[in-house]
């Protein structure tokens, strides 16, 4: 009775317990269908975006970049080195109200163009726009500050690391260059030692994530790092400073005598270290895009000519070394040489001279050097050049680099083995052909020519270096010997073609070369060159100097000695060479 | 109730036959009185609110600690990254006045030159070694790179204007005249003159002089036949 009182009091409000309990279940069902069917949509449908958009939330991500390896010298010197930098970008959105002043504020900060900035400041519907690039870090980082400081938004710091070359040309052709930096995939070696050991040089970038709350480190929050491998340095044998006055003396030689190029090579006799390996023209590594393409590569390697005269050298230490010939050899020169297909005549006229071997060479006579290569079994001489190393790349690790070419098979015949003989008919690039007179500078063995010290491993696994230099006899030391004595008669005032190559003080032993110049299948001006060794008889430097179409119509004495001289002597005195004291040979050039 | 189920169980103890009633009362169970020994409480809620807060108070001071040491973390890295970038801003400039070729700017400056021979000086005799050479000027090197080629159209040909000695016993205005003629015949003609002259034009003067009237007139006419 008591239960029911109320019920009549009030029930036009409630209505009867059931229908209240249905009303009550159906809202509760409802709302717990939302709640399942949302429990669904987070955890059934795409749970792994949610867990990583709660990650993200309060968590930040950095790469840790790993920093890339320098470019030595052989003394440690930098010729490549990377420096931090960072990039000015702006939001144009945040950035287009003041932008005016905002531009002249970078202008006059960050010494970039008014008008294009300006552009970018205001350029519509983006919101990342390139200001400067590759700005050193703490004059960003000030700049950044400042324009904060003064009310401007918008201008931001991202990483943009700075290849720096401090000696600006200085190698540029060997070791290459980088170009600006792509925003994501990072450098852009562009040729030389750069593009050849970009694994090598890269390293591997590390990875941070770590939770922040106002802009420090959450001391117990997700902490994950991965360190940064950085790359390796690369330490070449060139000598930097050496290299810098070759580069030198071939712009004065370049210039003084209207050449189109000229290139220098200057190896350690006993090591084959490549101290330098100089071009002219090159270009400024820290521009590279301003330079043409061909200028950007290194023509002592990808340059193959026909050496000239300078191969008259291998011919006679080959023939000396096959018992053939002596230096005292008498030879009798005609005015001129009839053979099969066309005349061989000399670089001056001459009636019938009677010379000597060393005379042949001293006074690079062509034909001489024919009539003593008829000496050669069949076949012969082309086996004493490959040994030589002409005909095979030398593997520096260098991009670029042609092997040259010499005939071979059906093509080798008496009458390319006439023009082979005296260097012409047969291509070669000047690291070769250095390494093939250093052969004989050294006692008659070849050391491979090397550009990096120690070992570096390119792309494909091959590792090249001095410790992986090897060395082989050519010749026997007897007749490297009585080659380098013919060399030395070459330097002589009065019986020689090159006085100018003349090092003052010391026995100097070499040769010119001057050969026509093939260019697009027909010949076109001429290469002249010297290569020769000093002191001649306790070889310790080999230097192979190459001018290229020489305009003011100079050989290889008068354009390439002066030039070998200056190289040569500054080679000497660099590495405190004391002259031997010996006295040169007197062999006899005539009979 | 309870009244009632306990005179029943009196009544039916009183039923039972008493045997052996001792053994019975022995084995009767008694309870125990409590001995609840109270421990003193206000120590041991002392201890407990002390640990409780002394560990709540340990934990914050603790969080605070290293959420200090963060934000100090936090302003180290950033000033080393600061320093490390002044550092190598200081050693890139460092390596640019060493760059070989500042070296010897200055020095061209002071006047100095690569000399191309070595000479040695040898300290325990005194003697030198090697040829000496004086270095002069004739061995200083141009360090700086040509001037680049200007494009044909900034830097166009010199126009070269040959004008003609005035040959003599011809008026001025002939000149003139002559000028307007052929000019490649007229270059060489020039240039002969030019030597005349300067050779002081004992025994030339003659010939020349006649060759170039000879010219002139040549010009004139061509110059009739223009008009």
């Amino acid at each position: 009775m008591r239960r029911t009182r109320p019920v009549r009091a009030r029930g036009g409000l409630r209505g009867s317990p059931q229908l209240r309990l249905r009303v009550g279940f159906v809202l509760i069902a409802m709302v717990l269908s939302v709640f399942g069917g949302r429990l669904v949509q987070l955890q059934g449908l795409d749970p792994g975006s949610y867990a990583a958009m709660a990650a993200a939330e309060g968590s930040r991500s950095v790469v840790l970049p790993a920093t890339r390896g320098d470019i030595l010298d052989r003394n440690g010197e930098p010729l490549a080195d990377s420096v931090d930098g960072l990039m000015v970008v702006a939001d144009p959105k945040l950035t287009t109200d003041d932008a005016a002043e905002i531009a002249t504020f970078l202008a006059r900060r960050l010494d970039v163009d008014y008008p294009t900035t300006l552009e970018r400041l205001r350029e519509e519907g983006s919101r990342y726009e390139y200001i400067a690039r590759q700005v050193p870090s703490t004059l960003a980082t000030d700049v950044v500050t400042e324009a904060r400081e003064l009310g401007y938004d918008g201008i931001l710091t991202q990483r943009d690391p700075v290849r720096e070359y401090p000696a600006g040309d200085v190698a540029a052709n060997v070791i290459g260059a980088l170009g600006m930096p792509h925003p994501e995939e990072g450098d852009q070696p562009l040729v030389g030692l750069e593009l050849a050991f970009d694994d090598w040089l890269a390293g591997t970038d590390g990875s941070a994530r770590y939770e922040v709350g106002g802009g420090n480190k959450l001391p117990l929050g997700e902490n994950v790092k991965v360190a940064p491998v950085d790359g390796r340095d690369l330490v070449t044998t060139i000598d930097r400073e050496m290299q810098w006055y070759a580069q030198r003396v071939l712009a004065q030689t370049t210039r003084a005598s209207g050449a189109e190029s000229a290139f220098a090579v200057i190896m350690d006799t006993r090591t084959g270290d490549l101290l330098t390996l100089a071009d002219h023209p090159t270009f400024d590594a820290n521009a590279p895009e301003l330079a043409k393409k061909v200028n950007r590569v290194s023509r002592a390697l990808g340059d193959v000519y026909e050496p000239g005269s300078v191969e008259k050298v291998l011919t006679m230490a080959a023939l000396i070394d096959a018992g053939k010939v002596t230096p005292r050899t008498r030879i009798t020169v005609p005015p001129l040489l009839r053979r099969q297909d066309s005349p061989i005549g000399d670089w001056f006229d001459h009636g019938e001279i009677k010379l000597t071997l060393a005379g042949v060479l001293a006074k690079s006579s062509n034909i001489g050097t024919v009539l003593a290569a008829d000496k050669f079994d069949a076949g012969e001489l082309r086996d004493y050049l490959v040994d030589f190393g002409l005909d095979a790349r030398t593997g520096l690790g260098v991009p670029g680099e042609s092997a040259g070419i010499l005939p071979s098979g059906a093509l080798w015949t008496d009458q390319t083995e006439d023009r082979i003989a005296f260097g012409q008919a047969l291509s070669v690039n000047a690291v070769q052909m250095a390494a093939a007179v250093n052969a004989i500078a050294n006692g008659g063995v070849r050391v491979d020519p090397n550009i990096i010290k120690g070992t570096a491993e390119l792309p494909d696994g091959t590792e090249v270096g001095t410790d992986t230099a090897t060395r082989r006899r050519v010749v026997s030391e007897d007749a490297a010997e009585q080659t380098m004595k013919m060399m030395e008669r070459v330097i002589d005032p009065e019986v020689g073609v090159a006085p100018a190559a003349a090092v003052p003080g010391y026995r100097v032993a070499g040769k010119t070369g001057t050969a026509q110049r093939a260019v697009a299948g027909g010949y076109e001006g001429f290469t002249v060159s010297f290569a020769g060794f000093a002191p001649a008889d306790d070889p310790r430097f080999t230097v192979y100097v190459v001018v290229q179409d020489p305009s003011n119509g100079g050989g290889g004495g008068s354009v390439a000695g002066p030039a070998f001289s200056k190289l040569m002597g500054y080679a000497l005195r660099r590495y405190g060479v004391p002259p031997t004291g010996t006295q040169p040979s007197r062999l006899p050039v005539e009979w | 109730m309870s009244t009632t189920s306990s005179s029943a169980a009196a009544q039916l103890r009183h039923r039972v036959p008493r045997l052996a009633e001792a053994a019975v009362d022995r084995a009767r169970l008694t309870v125990v009185p409590s001995r609840r020994v109270r421990a003193a409480r206000v120590p041991f809620v002392m201890l407990v609110t002390a640990v409780l807060l002394g560990g709540v108070v340990g934990l914050l001071l603790f969080n605070t600690q290293m959420q200090q040491a963060s934000f100090a973390a936090t302003a180290l890295e950033q000033q080393a990254g600061n320093l490390a970038a002044r550092e190598q801003t200081l050693s890139m400039e460092i390596e640019r006045l060493r760059d070989p070729q500042t070296i010897a700017a200055r020095a061209t400056r002071l006047g100095m030159v690569v000399p191309t021979a070595p000479t040695f000086l040898d300290l325990d005799t005194g003697e030198v070694h090697g040829t000496t050479t004086p270095a002069g000027p004739e061995n200083s090197l141009p360090i700086n790179p040509a001037p680049p080629v200007l494009p044909a159209v900034l830097a166009p040909a010199p126009t070269v204007v040959e004008v003609e000695a005035p040959p003599e016993g011809v008026l001025p205005e002939d000149r003139g005249a002559g000028q307007d003629g052929q000019r490649g015949n007229s270059g060489d003609t020039g240039r002969g003159d030019g030597a005349g002259g300067r050779d002081g034009g004992r025994n030339s003067q003659e010939p020349q002089q006649s060759q170039g009237s000879q010219q002139n007139q040549q010009n004139q006419q061509n110059q009739q036949r223009n008009r």
